[in-house]
């Protein structure tokens, strides 16, 4: 019982960044009607800024976890541009392998600048685990969780109490009609790209500086857990991406404790399956429509 | 031909399988990021009948390929109710747990003292039917083409029948397709079956290929690329796929120049390309042109050879 819950409050630790990968990618989503799988590997690009700060300028943690977000929206603006923008209407399966080229494209450029395999990137907070009876809670962790609800908190408050969030919900229900009431599709949709990928590059400092290492496969890694998160809490629904990660993070926690890592692997893919084919919509998404409307 | 042309060659061959796989399912216009599974299950499937059973390679294949094709059917059928995204993920989760299924997957015999046999996560070594009968690289190479030109008639035959028009029916408009009477979702599950059956010769094919499997190949790179090679390639014809693995591991896998720069390379190549081709090089717009320019040559030369000579005077 013990194991139980101390596995679950590891698990909503840990779940918290994945509630914050998805968010991002159920923004891009939303407004885009696209999967962008360039979007792991953008926040990949984010950490390496990360690391090079780190290790040839010994940059603290504050200045790292700019340099994450920026490198993060850097690489967003650059996929958007070139994946997103100049694709027409209808052609969402071109955009989406254009945006994995780019993936490869990024991951390789990584493996340029940084050739090894892992480099260590700044701990967050060093100090022993905080102790609640027989409960342990990294402080780093804690940290990661709190960090991580008041973003999502914060994305919450732009998308319903600001103008830009009005428009970008209008965008979100028909971007043709958003067009014709003047909002500039265009720039709110770079805008959109800019704002999720420094979320995801939030998401992955707190990760990086949790794993305290870097490697060129923490693309694939953002991508996957993202999007798992994403489709488990509801597509296009901001409390389903936190509640969809809480759930994974859960999940992966206890079956990793009772089964080991593939286990762990293995049932988080079982759970996204079953979601997808008993339940589509997620928790506390809507409905799919019945068909996605524009099919390349 | 030396081994390395050979080599590059026969990976060509194999991976067309895949590609083409991937792209039978985007004719009905449903993107899969799964068909690396059917490939994994083919080649651990006819690998295990070669290397434990001692079966033929012949009757490997067949096997590998019924398997795999048994397997997409019966995951064609919960998941094809699914449509877009939610179907692309879908395929997604089943690869990946099917990746790692293999990894824990253990079934070793005795064979003259030495255990083979899929071993987890170490992988399915000694698949030594070729070399146990003699099978040179050239051999080798010549059984894999001669597999691929029939897989590529049957295709082309497809597309040229009823069947093949239903399927680009289906991917055009789902809901005008039902609304003329065709079955939609049976269609599908069809095509998803034969799909995996593709995957699964391929599979079957590289096991031998390569000797050795493990399931880290399997995983979601491959899926991607292979649906990449019929986007790149184009959709229009089936050889779109097959010019996509062309581009991408005929040529810039082996300009050993490239070597660090070729994914920046051809990454961007590729975004570039799909922004001028969204559907790719050979679409359905320029399969349509060759195609009428081949008839009106034919035709021209039909005439001019009927028409007797010297009779203008």
């Amino acid at each position: 019982m013990i194991d139980l819950v101390q596995n679950t409050i590891d698990g909503v630790m840990i779940g918290s960044s994945y509630g914050l990968l998805a968010l991002g990618f159920t923004l891009i989503f939303g407004v885009m009607r696209r999967l962008d799988l360039a979007y792991g590997p953008s926040i990949m690009i984010g950490g390496y800024f990360g690391t090079v700060l780190y290790l040839y300028y010994g940059a603290g943690p504050l200045a790292v976890a700019s340099a994450v977000v920026l490198g993060a929206v850097i690489a967003g603006i650059y996929v958007e541009r070139l994946c997103f923008a100049p694709m027409k209407a209808g052609a969402a399966i071109a955009s989406m392998v254009s945006s994995f080229a780019i993936w490869m494209q990024l991951e390789q450029a990584a493996i340029l600048v940084l050739p090894r395999h892992t480099y260590p990137f700044p701990p967050l907070a060093t100090v022993a685990p905080l102790e609640f009876g027989p409960f342990l809670v990294r402080v780093d962790h804690l940290i990661m969780l709190v960090c991580a609800l008041a973003l999502a908190a914060a994305v919450h408050l732009a998308l319903y109490h600001t103008r830009f969030g009005l428009a970008l919900r209008a965008i979100i229900g028909s971007p043709v009609a958003a067009h014709l009431v003047g909002i500039n599709v265009r720039t709110a949709v770079l805008l959109t790209f800019a704002g999720a990928s420094a979320v995801g590059g939030a998401a992955g400092f707190l990760v990086l500086a949790v794993d305290q290492q870097v490697t060129p496969m923490f693309g694939m890694w953002a991508t996957l857990k993202g999007l798992i998160a994403m489709m488990i809490g509801g597509l296009g629904s901001v409390p389903g991406a936190v509640v969809g990660g809480l759930l994974l993070g859960i999940v992966e926690a206890n079956s990793q404790w009772y089964f080991g890592p593939q286990i762990r692997d293995l049932v988080a893919y079982v759970v996204l399956f079953a979601f997808l084919v008993v339940r589509p919509r997620g928790l506390l998404g809507r409905a799919p429509e019945p068909a996605m409307p524009p099919k390349a | 031909m030396d081994d390395y042309l050979i080599g590059v060659l026969s990976n060509i061959g194999v991976i067309s399988f895949v590609a083409l796989s991937a792209y039978l399912l985007l004719l009905t216009g449903e993107i899969s990021f799964g068909q690396q599974a059917f490939f994994a299950i083919g080649a651990y499937a006819a690998g295990i009948a070669t290397a434990l059973w001692g079966w033929s390679l012949a009757a490997a294949l067949v096997w590998g390929a019924a398997v795999s094709g048994g397997a997409a059917l019966l995951v064609g059928v919960p998941t094809l109710r699914l449509h877009g995204l939610y179907f692309a993920i879908a395929t997604l989760a089943f690869a990946e747990m099917v990746r790692i299924l293999f990894e824990l997957f253990r079934y070793q015999i005795s064979i003259d003292g030495e255990l083979i046999g899929p071993n987890g996560t170490d992988g399915f070594r000694n698949i030594r039917y070729i070399f146990d009968h003699n099978i040179d690289a050239f051999q080798f190479l010549l059984l894999i083409y001669s597999l691929l030109a029939a897989a590529m008639l049957g295709l082309l035959l497809l597309e040229r029948s009823r069947l093949g028009v239903i399927f680009r029916m289906i991917g055009q408009d789902e809901t005008l397709a039902e609304l003329q009477g065709i079955p939609v979702a049976r269609r599908k599950v069809l095509a998803a079956g034969i799909a995996g059956t593709l995957a699964g010769i391929g599979g079957g094919l590289y096991a031998h290929l390569t000797t050795y499997v493990e399931p880290r190949i399997f995983d979601i790179m491959l899926g991607v690329h292979s649906l990449a090679y019929g986007l790149i390639g184009g959709l229009g014809t089936a050889f779109g796929p097959l010019l996509g693995v062309l581009i991408d591991i005929g040529l810039l896998e082996s300009i050993r120049a490239l070597a660090g720069y070729r994914m920046i390379i051809f990454g961007g190549l590729v975004a570039l390309l799909l922004i001028v081709r969204p559907r790719g090089l050979l679409d359905e717009m320029v399969v349509h042109k060759i195609g009428r320019g081949w008839r009106r040559v034919s035709l021209w030369a039909r005439r001019s050879s009927l028409k007797p000579r010297g009779n203008s005077a």
